[in-house]
C-alpha cells in the first residue's frame, strides 16, 4: 500500500445528512492494522474473561496480550517498510506518517515490557493485582463480582490463598485498550478523535491504578485522584476544543493550521482554545505546573502499572502534543512559544527541586519524570525536523529506562510488600550487588551520564534546541540536569556506601517475565547510549502528515 | 423577524404556568392523610438506605451496578435511535458502524452477564 | 591508531580480568600490576614512535560513531597528551604497589579497588587521546563514575560527602562545557552547512568566528576546566576529595585527573576560541595568581596532611594557568612541562605522606614529630619530594617553574612578580612541614599511641630524646621496606634526572606548544628572549 488515499467525504456535516446516502470512507487497513489488532485483541480479552475458566485465564490473557503486541509490531514493520510519506485515512480523522509510526513502534515495544512486568506472579505470589474474588477463598463470601470498596483488602487475603486464587486478569484487556487509545492519540488528525482517544487511553488507566493487591487504600486514593484530576483535564481539553472550533470552524488540524496562517479572526478564541487543549495534554504528560497528580498516582498505583503509565502515557501525551504543535499550530508558534518555554523551565525546576526532598523512591522517580517532561518540552517546542526526531528518540530512550526502573523497584520487598522508602534501600549493594548495579546504571541513565541512552536523548534534544535558537533554555536545562544528578546520586550513595539495616528488605529473585522486562530496558538503555544511530535513523525518517 | 419564535415563547409560558399552577394548587385541594410513608424521601416504597450515609449506614453495592448498567444501556439507545431515524441516509457505512458498535457493546454485556452482574443475589 | 587503541583497551581488559578475580586477592593483585606494567611498556613504545617535529596529531585514527551529528571516535596524540599518557602509565604501577597492603574500609575487596583504578586509567588515557570534542566530553563525564566509586567506596569517614561533591562539581562543569560544544557544533553547522565535532575542523571554523561567539564557547569550556584543574573560586571539591580519598586515588586525582583541566586549556580553550582566550586572559591570569597566593597561604594553615597537599596543588595549578595564558612559548612550554613535573613531584609527596599516615594512622600534622630519628629513609624521601615541590634548582620542577616565570614576565610582569611570591611561600610551607613532622624530638600522639599499652618497658633511647614511647613503637615505626622503596625509587630517579636533563620532555612538548601558539595566532614578543 503506497500513499494512503484521501477520502471523498464532504466536509460539512449538514450536507452529509442532506444527501440520500453516505459512502463508506476508504480505509487504509495496512496503515492502521497495528491499532486495529490491539483494539480487537482487547475486545477478545473481554470475551476471554467472560468464557474461559478461572484457572486458565491468566495464561490465556498473557499469551493473547503478548501475541497481540508482537503481531501489531509485525504489521507496523511491514507497513513502515512500504510507505514513504504516509497519509490520512478514516475520512481524514487518522493520519499515519513516519513520526506516528515511530511513536507506535515505541508504544508497542514499551507495552511489551510493561505487559511482562504486569504478568509477573513470582515476586508477589499470585501477581501484583487484586485477587480474584471468590466465594471459596474465605469466609466473607462476596456476592458481587465487583469489589466492595475497601473490602477485598490485603488483610482478607492471606498469602497462601492468594497464590492459589491468582490475580484479576481484567488487567490485560485494560492495558490493551489503553494502548489502543494511546496509538490513536498519536495519530489523531482532528481534535475530536484526539479527545476520544484521550478518554480511551485514560479510563483504563484510572482503573488500573486502583487494582493494587497491597496497600489498597493508597492504591484506591491514587485511582480516585487520577480520575478526578484527569476528568478535569479532559474537561479543559474539551472546552478548548469547542473554542478552537469556534475559531477555525473545524476541528481538523489542517483546517486549524490554515486558519491560523494569516487570518483576521479573533485571536482570543485561538489562544484560549489552544491554552486549554494544551493544558489537557500537559496534564497527561505530567508536565510542570500540571503535575500534581503524578507523585501520588505513581506512588499508589501497582508498580508495574506505574511503569506502564510512566513510559507509555508519556510517549502518547508527548506524541499527541508534538503532532498538535507541528501540524496545527506551527504558524502561530511566535505567540505561544514563550508560554511553553516557561512551562518547560517550570517543569524542570519543580521536578528537580521537589525530587531532591523526596524520601520515597517511587515519588522520587515521579518527580524525576516531571523534570524529564521539562526536557522533553524543550525538544517539543523547537518545531524543527531535528527537534522532532530528537524528541522522539528521547521518548524511546526515557520509556525503556523508566520501565526498567520500576521493574527493579518492584524487586525490593519486605513482608508488607514493596519497600520503596529510601532508607530501605541502604546497603543494597551488599545484599544484592547485581540489582544494585543494574539500578545504578538506570539511575545514571536518568541523570544523563554519557554511554547511556539518557545522555544521547538529552544531547539530541538540547543540540536541536540550540540550533533552533533556544540557547538560554538549553543552558537552564543543562543546569537542571546537573542538579537532577544529585537526586540519583543520593540513591547510589545509599545503595553502595551505606550499611544495610538489620531488618531491611529482601530482594526477590525475579521471575522470567520480570527478568525479561528489566533486561529489555537495560539493554536498550545501553545500546542506545553506545549506538544511538540504531533509533536515531528511524526517528529522523520524516515528520507528521496531515 | 421574531414571528417564528412567538409560539415557542408562548409554549414556554404555558408550560411554566402549568407547572406552577400544579404545585401551588396541590396542597390546597389535595386530601391530607399523614402516615409513616409520607415522611420517606420517596413515597414509592423503596427505602433509599437504612441510614443516611453520614450516619455510618451502608448501601447495597448492587445499586451502583444497576445504575451503571442503566446508564450504559441508556447511552446505547442514545446512539441507536438517531441511527434508526436516518438509517437510509447513512447506507451501508452506517450499518457496518452500528453493527460494530453493538458488537463491542455486546462483548461487555457478555462479560457482565458471565460474571453475574445481572444477578441481584 | 592501533597502538593508541591498545593503550586505551589494555587497562580496560585488565580491569575486567581483575574484577573477575576479585574474590581471590592473591591472584588479583599481581595481575593488576602486570597489566599496569604492560601499559607502561606500551606507553614507552608510543613515546618511541612519536616524532616530535611531525604531524600535529600522531597515532591518530577515527571510527564513525553518530554520523547524524558528525561525531566519530577519533583519537590522536600530540606531545602534551603523550607525556600525560606516559605519566599515568608510570604512576599507575606505583599506586598499585603502594596500595598493595593499604587498609581498606571493611568488606571492600582490593580486587575491586584495583579494577576501578585500571578503568580510571583507561578512561584517562582516552580523554587525553580524544580528538573529537563530543567524545572528549563523553569520556570527561564517564571518567567521573569510577572515581566516584573509588572515593565513595574506599575513602575516609566523610567519603560519601566528598564523592558526591566531587561528582557534582565536575558534572556541572562538564554540562556547561557540553553547552559550549553544542554551540560550536551549531556554529559550524550554520557557517559551513555541515555540523561537526571534529577538533581540527572545528578549530578551522571557529578561528573566524566573531568574538562574541568565541567568548561564549570559551567560557563554557573554561567552566569545566577551571573546576577540573581547580582554579580558586571553584576549587573547594579538591581538598575534600584529596582528604577523603585513599592515598592511591589521591595520587591519581592530583597527579593526573586534574591535569585534564590544564590539558583542556591547551587543547580546547586556546585553539577553539583564540580571540576570546586572549581577550579573557587577564581573568584567567588573575584567578591563577590568586590561586597561587591563596593556595600557598592555605597550605600554611592546614592541620591535615592530605588537605595540605590539595592546597599545594591548587597553588601549582595557578602557576600552570599563568603559564598557559601568558601567551609566550616559553611560558607555555613551562606550563606543559610543569604538568608532568607536578605529577611526579606531587605524586611522590602524596605517596610519602601516605607512608607516614600508614605508620601513624592519623592524617593530622600535629600528631607527628621527630620521625627522622626513627625513620631516616622516609625523612629523606619526604625531603626529596618536598624539595621538588618547592622547585629547588636541580629538581625537575625548577626548570618548569622558571620557564613559566620568565615567559610570563615578558608579557605580564605584574602577574609574574606576584607569582614569584608564591615560589617563596612554597619553600616556607614545605620546609615547615618537614620540620614539624621529621625534626626535633619524637613526639605526637599518632606515633606514641602506636606504641604498646601503658606499662610497656620504657626505651632508654626514646626517654633520652624526650619521648615517652616504648620499645614497641620502634617496631611500629619501621623505616621504609623494600616495597615502599621500590615505589618511590623511580620517582626519585625521575626528579633528579629531569632536573638535570629536561630535554626529553621539553623536546616532545615544544613542537605541540608552538603549534598551539600559532593556532591562537600569537608570536613571542621579540624583546623577551632571554628573559633576564
Amino acid at each position: 500500500m503506497g500513499v494512503v488515499a484521501r477520502t471523498g467525504v464532504p466536509d460539512r456535516h449538514s450536507e452529509v445528512l442532506a444527501q440520500q446516502s453516505t459512502d463508506m470512507p476508504p480505509i487504509a487497513y495496512a496503515a492502521v492494522a497495528p491499532v486495529l489488532i490491539v483494539l480487537v485483541a482487547a475486545c477478545l480479552g473481554v470475551l476471554v474473561e467472560a468464557f474461559v475458566p478461572r484457572r486458565q485465564r491468566w495464561a490465556v490473557q498473557v499469551a493473547l496480550s503478548l501475541l497481540t503486541v508482537v503481531c501489531a509490531g509485525a504489521a507496523l514493520i511491514r507497513h513502515a517498510r512500504e510507505i514513504n510519506t504516509g497519509g490520512t485515512t478514516f475520512a481524514d480523522t487518522v493520519a499515519v506518517g513516519p513520526a506516528t509510526l515511530f511513536l507506535w513502534g515505541t508504544l508497542l515495544a514499551l507495552a511489551l515490557g510493561a505487559i511482562l512486568l504486569i504478568a509477573d506472579r513470582s515476586i508477589e505470589p499470585g501477581g501484583a493485582f487484586v485477587a480474584e474474588t471468590n466465594a471459596a477463598s474465605g469466609g466473607t463470601a462476596s456476592r458481587h463480582p465487583a469489589d466492595a470498596p475497601g473490602a477485598a483488602s490485603a488483610e482478607v487475603m492471606d498469602r497462601a490463598s492468594a497464590s492459589v486464587v491468582g490475580m484479576r486478569t481484567e488487567v490485560f484487556p485494560l492495558v490493551l485498550f489503553s494502548l489502543g487509545g494511546m496509538m490513536v492519540f498519536c495519530a489523531a488528525n482532528d481534535l475530536l478523535t484526539m479527545f476520544v482517544a484521550l478518554e480511551v487511553l485514560s479510563l483504563p488507566l484510572y482503573l488500573l491504578c486502583g487494582l493494587a493487591r497491597r496497600r489498597r487504600l493508597l492504591s484506591q486514593e491514587a485511582a480516585v485522584k487520577y480520575f478526578l484530576l484527569g476528568a478535569f483535564a479532559s474537561a479543559f481539553f474539551l472546552y478548548g476544543l469547542a473554542l478552537l472550533y469556534g475559531y477555525a470552524g473545524s476541528v481538523k488540524f489542517s483546517d486549524i493550521a490554515d486558519a491560523t496562517a494569516g487570518s483576521l479572526r479573533s485571536d482570543t478564541l485561538l489562544f484560549a482554545g489552544l491554552g486549554l487543549v494544551v493544558m489537557g495534554l500537559l496534564f497527561k504528560g505530567s508536565v510542570g505546573p500540571f503535575h500534581l497528580w503524578t507523585p501520588d498516582v505513581y506512588h499508589g498505583a501497582p508498580t508495574a502499572v506505574t511503569g506502564f503509565m510512566a513510559a507509555c502515557t508519556k510517549v502518547a501525551a508527548f506524541g499527541g502534543l508534538l503532532r498538535l504543535l507541528h501540524v496545527a499550530f506551527r504558524a502561530s508558534s511566535w505567540e505561544w512559544h514563550w508560554v511553553l518555554w516557561s512551562v518547560a523551565v517550570l517543569s524542570m525546576v519543580i521536578g528537580v527541586v521537589s525530587g531532591l526532598t523526596q524520601r520515597d523512591l517511587k515519588r522520587m522517580i515521579a518527580y524525576s519524570s516531571i523534570a524529564h517532561a521539562g526536557f522533553l518540552m524543550v525538544g517539543a517546542i523547537t518545531l524543527t525536523e531535528r527537534g522532532l526526531s530528537a524528541t522522539l528518540f528521547y521518548l524511546l530512550a526515557y520509556g525503556f529506562t523508566t520501565l526498567a526502573v520500576f521493574g527493579t523497584i518492584g524487586l525490593v520487598r519486605t513482608s508488607e510488600g514493596e519497600a520503596t522508602h529510601l532508607s530501605d534501600w541502604a546497603g543494597l549493594a551488599k545484599r544484592s550487588p547485581v540489582v544494585a548495579t543494574v539500578f545504578t546504571f538506570l539511575l545514571l541513565a536518568l541523570a544523563g551520564i554519557p554511554a547511556t541512552s539518557g545522555f544521547m536523548g538529552k544531547f539530541a534534544v538540547f543540540s536541536a534546541a540550540f540550533s533552533a535558537g533556544m540557547g538560554p533554555l538549553v543552558v537552564i536545562a543543562l543546569l537542571a540536569s546537573a542538579l537532577a544528578a544529585f537526586i540519583y546520586l543520593r540513591v547510589i550513595v545509599l545503595m553502595f556506601f551505606n550499611d544495610p539495616a538489620p531488618d531491611g528488605p529482601t530482594v526477590s529473585v525475579p521471575g522470567a517475565f520480570t527478568t525479561a522486562a528489566i533486561t529489555l530496558g537495560v539493554v536498550v538503555t545501553l545500546l542506545l547510549g553506545l549506538v544511538p544511530m540504531l533509533a536515531l535513523d528511524w526517528a529522523s525518517v520524516g515528520g507528521f502528515v496531515s | 423577524m421574531l414571528d417564528p419564535y412567538i409560539p415557542l415563547v408562548l409554549m414556554f409560558a404555558l408550560a411554566f404556568g402549568f407547572a406552577a399552577f400544579s404545585v401551588a394548587i396541590a396542597p390546597l385541594v389535595g386530601p391530607r392523610r399523614y402516615n409513616k410513608a409520607k415522611l420517606d424521601a420517596y413515597e414509592c416504597g423503596i427505602e433509599p438506605s437504612p441510614q443516611p450515609v453520614g450516619g455510618g449506614g451502608r448501601m447495597p453495592v448492587a445499586y451502583y451496578l444497576t445504575a451503571m448498567m442503566f446508564i450504559l444501556f441508556d447511552i446505547e439507545m442514545v446512539f441507536l435511535f438517531p441511527y434508526a431515524v436516518s438509517a437510509d441516509a447513512l447506507g451501508l457505512y452506517g450499518v457496518v458502524a452500528v453493527i460494530l458498535f453493538i458488537l463491542t457493546f455486546g462483548f461487555a454485556d457478555l462479560y457482565v452477564w458471565r460474571r453475574g452482574g445481572f444477578d441481584w443475589d | 591508531m592501533n597502538l593508541l587503541l591498545a593503550l586505551i583497551l589494555l587497562p580496560l581488559l585488565g580491569a575486567i580480568v581483575v574484577a573477575l578475580l576479585r574474590g581471590n586477592e592473591r591472584a588479583a593483585k599481581p595481575v593488576a600490576l602486570g597489566f599496569s606494567l604492560a601499559e607502561l611498556v606500551l606507553a614507552a613504545v608510543a613515546w618511541a614512535s612519536y616524532r616530535p617535529g611531525g604531524a600535529r596529531l600522531q597515532l591518530s585514527g577515527s571510527i564513525e560513531w553518530i554520523p547524524t551529528y558528525g561525531i566519530s571516535l577519533s583519537f590522536g596524540l600530540d606531545g602534551i597528551a603523550l607525556v600525560m599518557v606516559a605519566v599515568i602509565a608510570l604512576l599507575m604501577p606505583l599506586v598499585l604497589g603502594f596500595s598493595w597492603r593499604e587498609r581498606l574500609p571493611s568488606e571492600r575487596s582490593r580486587g575491586g579497588f584495583f579494577a576501578l583504578l585500571l578503568v580510571e586509567q583507561a578512561l584517562t588515557v582516552a580523554v587525553f587521546a580524544a580528538t573529537d570534542v563530543f567524545v572528549f566530553y563523553v569520556l570527561f563525564e564517564i571518567m567521573l563514575i569510577p572515581m566516584y566509586f573509588l572515593i565513595g567506596g574506599y575513602g575516609g569517614s566523610r567519603r560519601q560527602y566528598a564523592a558526591v561533591k566531587f561528582f557534582l562539581y565536575s558534572f556541572l562543569g562538564g554540562l556547561i562545557m557540553l553547552a559550549s560544544a553544542i554551540g560550536a557544533y551549531s556554529y559550524a553547522a550554520r557557517t559551513t552547512g555541515q555540523g561537526t565535532f571534529d577538533w581540527a575542523t572545528l578549530r578551522g571554523v571557529l578561528a573566524d568566528a566573531p568574538t562574541s561567539v568565541q567568548v561564549w564557547i570559551f567560557l563554557g569550556f573554561f567552566a569545566a576546566f577551571a573546576i577540573k584543574a581547580p582554579l580558586v573560586p571553584l576549587h573547594t571539591w579538591l581538598p575534600d576529595a584529596a582528604e577523603q580519598a585513599p592515598i592511591g586515588v589521591a595520587v591519581i586525582v592530583v597527579g593526573v585527573l586534574d591535569k585534564v583541566g590544564t590539558f583542556g586549556f591547551l587543547r580546547y580553550s586556546l585553539p577553539l576560541a583564540p580571540e576570546a582566550s586572549q581577550l579573557l586572559a587577564p581573568l584567567v591570569l588573575t584567578l591563577g595568581v590568586v590561586g597561587v597566593l591563596y593556595g600557598s597561604l592555605q597550605a600554611f594553615a592546614q592541620t591535615d596532611l592530605k588537605r595540605f597537599i590539595a592546597y599545594v596543588s591548587i597553588a601549582h595549578f595557578g602557576f600552570i594557568a599563568l603559564g598557559i595564558f601568558a601567551f609566550t612559548s616559553q611560558a607555555q612550554v613551562g606550563a606543559a612541562s610543569y604538568m608532568v613535573n607536578h605529577s611526579i613531584a606531587t605524586g611522590m609527596l602524596v605517596l610519602v605522606i601516605g607512608m607516614i599516615i600508614a605508620r601513624g594512622g592519623s592524617s593530622r600534622i600535629a600528631d607527628y614529630g621527630g620521625m627522622a630519628r626513627v625513620t631516616p629513609l622516609l625523612a629523606g624521601m619526604l625531603l626529596v619530594a618536598g624539595l621538588s615541590t618547592l622547585s629547588l634548582p636541580g629538581t625537575n620542577s625548577f626548570i618548569s617553574e622558571f620557564l613559566v616565570l620568565i615567559g610570563s614576565f615578558a608579557t605580564r610582569p605584574v602577574f609574574a612578580i606576584l607569582a614569584t611570591v608564591g615560589m617563596v611561600l612554597a619553600a616556607v610551607y614545605v620546609l615547615r612541614l618537614y620540620q614539624r613532622i621529621m625534626q626535633g624530638p619524637l613526639s605526637g600522639t599518632a606515633l606514641l599511641d602506636s606504641a604498646g599499652g601503658p606499662g610497656a618497658a620504657t626505651d632508654p633511647e626514646f626517654a633520652a630524646s624526650g619521648g615517652t614511647g616504648s620499645g614497641a613503637s620502634r617496631l611500629a615505626l619501621r623505616d621504609l621496606d623494600g616495597r615502599e622503596i621500590g615505589v618511590l625509587a623511580p620517582l626519585v630517579v625521575l626528579i633528579v634526572l629531569l632536573g638535570l636533563y629536561p630535554a626529553p620532555v621539553l623536546d616532545v612538548i615544544t613542537p605541540s606548544v608552538e603549534a598551539t601558539m600559532s593556532e591562537v595566532g600569537v608570536t613571542d614578543p621579540v624583546t623577551s628572549q632571554g628573559g633576564n
